[in-house]
């Protein structure tokens, strides 16, 4: 099963975090790296459901949601994300599973590092239409372009906003001490 | 030919938490297309974070809504908790999901009551207002506040279920499995509503997937999915929550402003019984890791990681995303993802083929931070002529629409 599944649709059998797991490192091998976490609650302590956290070379990230489609349809929360000095790191967070009955959602949190002397990534919107906003904020925030995105309009920023002062960035092109406005 | 129109809707008002653009086209009062346009209000919530310690941006984040306030707490001490590796006790976590459901029930009969208040349908709105006062009640008695409750800290919770609080929610229990059911009858039974609401914003199922909608509006349009029972947390995990969709109700999921207002209604029945439960399992112990707070701020100090929840708020998954640097006392980096972030990708879907005067409606269906709308700008393509029209002039447009459909049904 591959991008762009039609009609698009949830599983509703889950597999379970170790067979996901195991058809990546099937796949990518030692390029990409796996944690996976049980969340616990309750009075006695029982799990709950697993999320998984991978990190991936950006050469390898639309193989990886390619992979993940195998599953299940990624249903897509947000790109969260930092500078890290000479890489921006963007974590995309996804889940796997969402129909599939209790206790049998994943999430899938995947980590690429993005070069600052090219700061590219290839654009998930024909795959999953839902990334709009998270790419062109993301774009706009940290200056990361998106190869793909129909619409880079800014999204949360304002109209007359220096579109070269990128506000989550800590290096020069980060808003400079005089661009921020301290209220207390 | 129909004349075609850009209609602007939005930004601001004085009145509203989240001002937000829609530039709709229309052809005479047929919208064709929709662009939305956030960021009238962006505070750069997450930026400043990046000055403050875990314990002070929990009380920015209750700030990020004044509705859903609870549900971004938890998901940030979550977050927090995830990057830390903090235990939370199970009395908390019980606390934490009572406070949660109660913030549900306000949330969505609030919704519920606005949506009736879009139609004109005030008397009904009215019995919704008078509703929600009682869980409003309940708050106070646990927290002091309507907004706001200051309830939770990092590992665990402020302020314990006391027996005066126990009898209060008892009490609120009772009186809503008595005195909802008329409220929902009037609604759901008004040939009027039915007509307003019914085939109006639909999404449907496999657009809702693809667009990643989340809460009441991916539920509408029959997709089975909610977080407490797809990925129970905390005390979720002893309880069997069971994703409501309309079509358990009737037979079919249209996935419009109908389906959304039922899904909210029903899910009202089920936080009440969640509510019994927590109050009837409330384990006995310690509702918090660790009292002192500066040895909470010490080990905050020391702990190294990347945290992320997503918890079933109101109106849909809330995503907190949280980094703590090792001997950095402040949130290294943060990343909030509101429901409304992710259903606003599928209004411009919802408003096609929809009339103008349904736009409040739509807009006001996915249960967004935003209530209403200052005013809007009428501009004539072909003359270049520009007419304000005010939100009374639109909610009486819309309004006016109920009272046609009410003369065809007597004629």
């Amino acid at each position: 099963m591959s991008f762009p599944k039609k009609p698009v649709d949830n599983v509703r059998s889950a597999k379970t975090p170790e067979e996901v797991l195991s058809r990546i490192r099937e796949v990518f091998g030692d390029a990409v790296s796996a944690e996976l976490r049980e969340r616990k609650g309750g009075k006695e302590n029982r799990t709950g459901f697993y999320d998984a956290w991978l990190s991936v070379p950006k050469k390898e990230f639309l193989n990886l949601v390619d992979t993940l489609a195998e599953f299940d349809f990624p249903q897509f929360h947000v790109i969260s994300g930092n500078d890290d000095g000479d890489v921006v790191t963007l974590y995309y967070h996804f889940t796997l599973f969402q129909v599939a009955g209790r206790g049998k959602r994943m999430g899938v949190n995947v980590s690429v590092p993005v070069d600052k002397k090219d700061l590219v990534m290839p654009s998930l919107f024909s795959r999953i239409p839902g990334v709009e906003y998270s790419e062109r904020e993301t774009r706009e925030m940290f200056g990361v372009d998106f190869d793909g995105l129909p619409n880079k309009a800014l999204v949360f920023l304002p109209e007359n906003w220096n579109e070269s002062i990128k506000p989550w960035r800590r290096d020069e092109a980060g808003p400079s001490a005089g661009d921020v406005r301290e209220l207390s | 030919m129909e004349k075609k129109y850009k209609v602007p809707i939005g930004p601001v008002h004085v009145g509203l938490k989240e001002p937000i653009t829609a530039w709709l086209d229309l052809e005479g009062e047929k919208i064709v297309g929709a662009t939305v346009r956030p960021g009238a209000i962006h505070r750069g919530i997450e930026f400043m974070a990046r000055d403050r310690n875990p314990i002070q941006v929990i009380y920015l984040s209750e700030r990020i809504c004044g509705i859903c306030s609870f549900a971004h707490v938890v998901s940030f001490l979550r977050a927090v908790e995830d990057a830390a590796s903090i235990p939370v006790p199970p009395r908390a976590q019980y606390i934490r999901a009572l406070v949660l459901e109660l913030e549900r029930l306000h949330s969505h009969m609030l919704w519920a009551g606005v949506a009736c208040y879009t139609i004109g349908f005030d008397s009904a709105f009215h019995l919704g207002m008078v509703l929600r006062e009682r869980v409003m009640d309940v708050l106070e008695v646990l927290s002091g506040n309507r907004v706001n409750y200051g309830v939770a800290t990092v590992g665990g919770v402020r302020w314990d279920v006391t027996a005066e609080l126990a009898k209060t929610v008892k009490d609120m229990v009772k009186y809503y499995k008595r005195e909802f059911a008329p409220f929902y009858d009037v609604v759901t039974s008004d040939p009027i509503a039915k007509a307003r609401l019914r085939d109006v914003g639909v999404l449907t199922y496999e657009e809702a997937i693809a667009y990643s909608a989340v809460g009441p509006t991916v539920r509408a349009s029959g997709v089975r999915a909610d977080l407490r029972e797809s990925s129970p947390y905390e005390a979720y995990v002893d309880f069997g929550v069971k994703a409501v969709v309309p079509q358990d109700y009737y037979g079919k999921a249209y996935g419009d402003v109908f389906d959304r207002f039922l899904v909210r209604v029903h899910e009202v029945y089920q936080s009440l019984d969640i509510i019994e439960k927590v109050m009837e399992g409330l384990p006995q112990g310690d509702i918090m890791w660790e009292k002192n707070l500066n040895k909470v701020l010490a080990y905050l100090k020391k702990a190294e990681g990347t945290g992320m929840s997503s918890i079933e708020a109101p109106r849909g998954d809330d995503t907190h995303v949280v980094h703590l640097d090792g001997g950095d006392e402040n949130v290294t980096w943060w990343k909030v993802r509101a429901p409304t972030y992710a259903n606003a990708v599928s209004w411009p879907l919802m408003f096609r083929n929809n009339e103008l005067a349904d736009a409040p409606l739509i807009i006001n269906s996915i249960d967004p931070c935003i209530s209403c709308m200052e005013r809007m700008l009428v501009t004539d393509a072909s003359s270049g002529d520009q007419k304000v029209v005010t939100r009374t002039e639109l909610l009486e447009k819309c309004r006016e629409k109920t009272r046609r459909l009410m003369q065809n049904d007597r004629n």
